[in-house]
C-alpha cells in the first residue's frame, strides 16, 4: 500500500507551507505498518469523509490517495473529520 | 424544526428547504438541528442533477431579514467582569484540549507558549469587554480554552468551535503562532460564530477572515497603545521562519506585500475588487480576498486618525452584531458598516463620508 498525503489551507493559506508526504507501507516497521493499514483502509477513509465538518475556520484540508492491489482511491478530508490518533499517525509518517 | 424532521423522512430531492437555508441552520441551529441540516446538505450535494439548483440557491438573499440575531449583543453585557482562561499543553499530539497547565489567576508556568497564550487571551478579552461591552467570545462569559504545542511541527492555528489551538510551526516556514494579532484573529472567529456566523466560503468566508484580522490587529494596537499612523497593520508579524523573506502573513495597509519569497511566492492578497481572485482552493480564496475588506477598514481608520479600536472598531463590531446574513457579500457587509456608522454618529457625518470613500477606493460602492 502506498499512501500519499497533500494538505492545504490553514490560518496562513500558504500552499508551500503545507504538508506533503508519500510512504510505502511495506517499508515501515511492523507495528507502524499495521497502524497505517488500519487507519488508511479505503472503506475507513470513505466513512471519515462522510462525517459532517462542524467548524472549519482556519482548518487544513487533506487530499489522501491510497494505492493498493485493488486500485487507487482518493479522498478529501477536512482536518476536523480526522480522528486525533490518525492525525498523530500522519505527523509521525 | 418540525419542518426539518419531516424532511428527513423523505428523499432529499423532495425536500424544499434550499441549501443556503440548510447552511444557515447548520451554523446557527442547536446540536440536533445542525446535525439534521448537515445530513441533508450532504445528501443534496451528492445529487449531481441538483448542482444547478445548488448554485442558484447559493446566492445571498436580497433583503436580509431582521430577527433575534439583530437584537443581541449590541448593548453591553451585564455582570461583565473577568476572563476565565484555561491554557492546555497539547504535548505535540492532536487530541484536544490536552493537559491543563494554567487556569485563571495562576502564576506563569515557565512554558513560554502557554504564558503568551494566557496573557494574549486576557488582552483580547479586555478589548471586547472594555471597548464593546462583550462578555467573552459568546457574550455570556464562556471560558477561554486554548491549547499550545498542538501536534508536531504543525504550521497552523485555529478555532474549532469551542477552543483555540496553536501549533509551534516547523521552524522553517513558520517559527510560532503565539503572537497577539494571530491569537486575536482566532478568538475573533469565536466572536463571529456566536454573532450569527458567516459561512466559511467565498465572499462570506473572506469576510469571516477579514473581520478576524480586524479584531486581531485592533487587539495588538490597543495593547501597544498605537494610533492609526503608528501601527504597522500587519497580521502575524514575526511568525514566518528565519529564512523566509517576509515581514508577516498579511498586511492590511498594503495587501499583497507581506512577503515575497522563493519558497512561498508572492503574498496573493488583492486590495481592490478588480483583482478579486476566483478560485476553488482555500474555501474559495477566503484567506486571499479578505485583503479587500481588510484594506477598506485600514483606509477608514487612516482617514479618521486616532485610535482604530475606538470608533472604527465600534462600527465594525456593531455591524457584525446586526448583520443577520451568514452568506453576506462584500457589498452587503459594506452596507452594514454604513448602517452601523450612521447609528453611532449620524447620517451625513464626516465619519460616514470617510467610510463611503474607503469602500469606494477598494471598488465597492455604497
Amino acid at each position: 500500500m502506498i499512501i500519499e498525503i497533500a494538505a492545504q489551507g490553514g490560518f496562513g493559506g500558504i500552499t508551500a507551507a503545507s504538508l506533503r508526504k508519500t510512504i510505502d507501507v511495506s517499508d515501515q516497521p511492523e507495528r507502524m505498518r499495521q497502524d497505517l493499514c488500519d487507519a488508511f483502509e479505503p472503506d475507513q477513509l470513505a466513512r471519515l469523509a462522510s462525517r459532517p465538518c462542524t467548524n472549519c475556520a482556519d482548518r487544513m484540508t487533506y487530499r489522501i490517495t491510497v494505492t493498493e492491489d485493488r486500485g487507487t482511491h482518493s479522498f478529501t478530508l477536512r482536518e476536523a473529520q480526522i480522528p486525533p490518533e490518525m492525525l498523530d499517525l500522519i505527523d509521525q509518517m | 424544526m418540525c419542518f426539518l424532521l419531516h424532511c428527513s423522512h423523505h428523499h432529499p430531492i423532495t425536500c424544499i428547504v434550499p441549501p443556503y437555508m440548510l447552511r444557515v441552520l447548520a451554523l446557527r441551529g442547536d446540536a440536533k438541528t445542525a446535525e439534521m441540516a448537515r445530513t441533508l446538505l450532504k445528501q443534496t450535494e451528492k445529487l449531481r442533477d441538483e448542482r444547478d439548483e445548488l448554485t442558484r440557491a447559493g446566492l445571498p438573499p436580497a433583503h436580509p431579514i431582521s430577527g433575534a440575531y439583530a437584537a443581541t449583543a449590541v448593548s453591553p453585557a451585564e455582570g461583565l467582569c473577568c476572563p476565565d482562561r484555561r491554557i492546555h499543553d497539547g504535548q505535540f499530539r492532536a487530541a484536544l484540549p490536552g493537559k491543563l497547565v494554567r487556569s485563571e489567576g495562576d502564576g506563569p508556568t515557565g512554558i513560554p507558549d502557554a504564558d503568551t497564550a494566557y496573557d494574549a487571551a486576557g488582552q483580547v478579552f479586555s478589548l471586547f469587554a472594555e471597548e464593546y461591552g462583550r462578555n467573552s467570545l459568546d457574550g455570556e462569559g464562556m471560558p477561554l480554552v486554548a491549547t499550545v504545542h498542538h501536534r508536531r511541527d504543525y504550521n497552523n492555528a485555529f478555532w474549532n468551535g469551542t477552543q483555540m489551538a496553536y501549533g509551534t510551526g516547523d521552524g522553517k516556514v513558520f517559527r510560532t503562532f503565539l503572537e497577539l494579532s494571530v491569537i486575536g484573529h482566532e478568538m475573533a472567529h469565536g466572536v463571529i460564530q456566536h454573532s450569527g456566523g458567516l459561512i466559511y466560503e467565498n465572499q462570506s468566508g473572506a469576510l469571516n477572515e477579514s473581520i478576524a484580522d480586524v479584531f486581531g490587529s485592533l487587539a495588538l494596537q490597543r495593547a501597544l497603545g498605537q494610533e492609526v499612523h503608528q501601527a504597522d497593520w500587519l497580521v502575524g508579524r514575526g511568525i514566518l521562519g528565519p529564512g523566509i523573506n517576509g515581514a508577516a502573513l498579511r498586511s492590511m495597509k498594503a495587501p499583497g506585500t507581506a512577503y515575497s519569497d522563493d519558497l512561498l511566492g508572492q503574498d496573493p492578497q488583492p486590495w481592490h475588487m478588480d483583482h478579486f481572485v476566483a478560485t476553488s482552493d482555500d474555501n474559495g480564496g477566503v484567506h486571499i480576498n479578505s485583503g479587500i475588506p481588510n484594506h477598506a477598514f485600514y483606509l477608514f481608520c487612516a482617514y479618521l486618525g486616532g485610535r482604530a479600536w475606538e470608533l472604527p472598531g465600534r462600527v465594525w463590531y456593531r455591524a457584525l452584531q446586526t448583520l443577520n446574513n451568514p452568506m453576506a457579500s462584500f457589498s452587503d457587509w459594506a452596507d452594514q458598516t454604513m448602517d452601523a456608522a450612521i447609528e453611532l454618529t449620524s447620517r451625513g457625518s464626516i465619519e460616514t463620508v470617510m467610510l463611503r470613500r474607503a469602500w469606494k477606493l477598494v471598488g465597492i460602492a455604497i
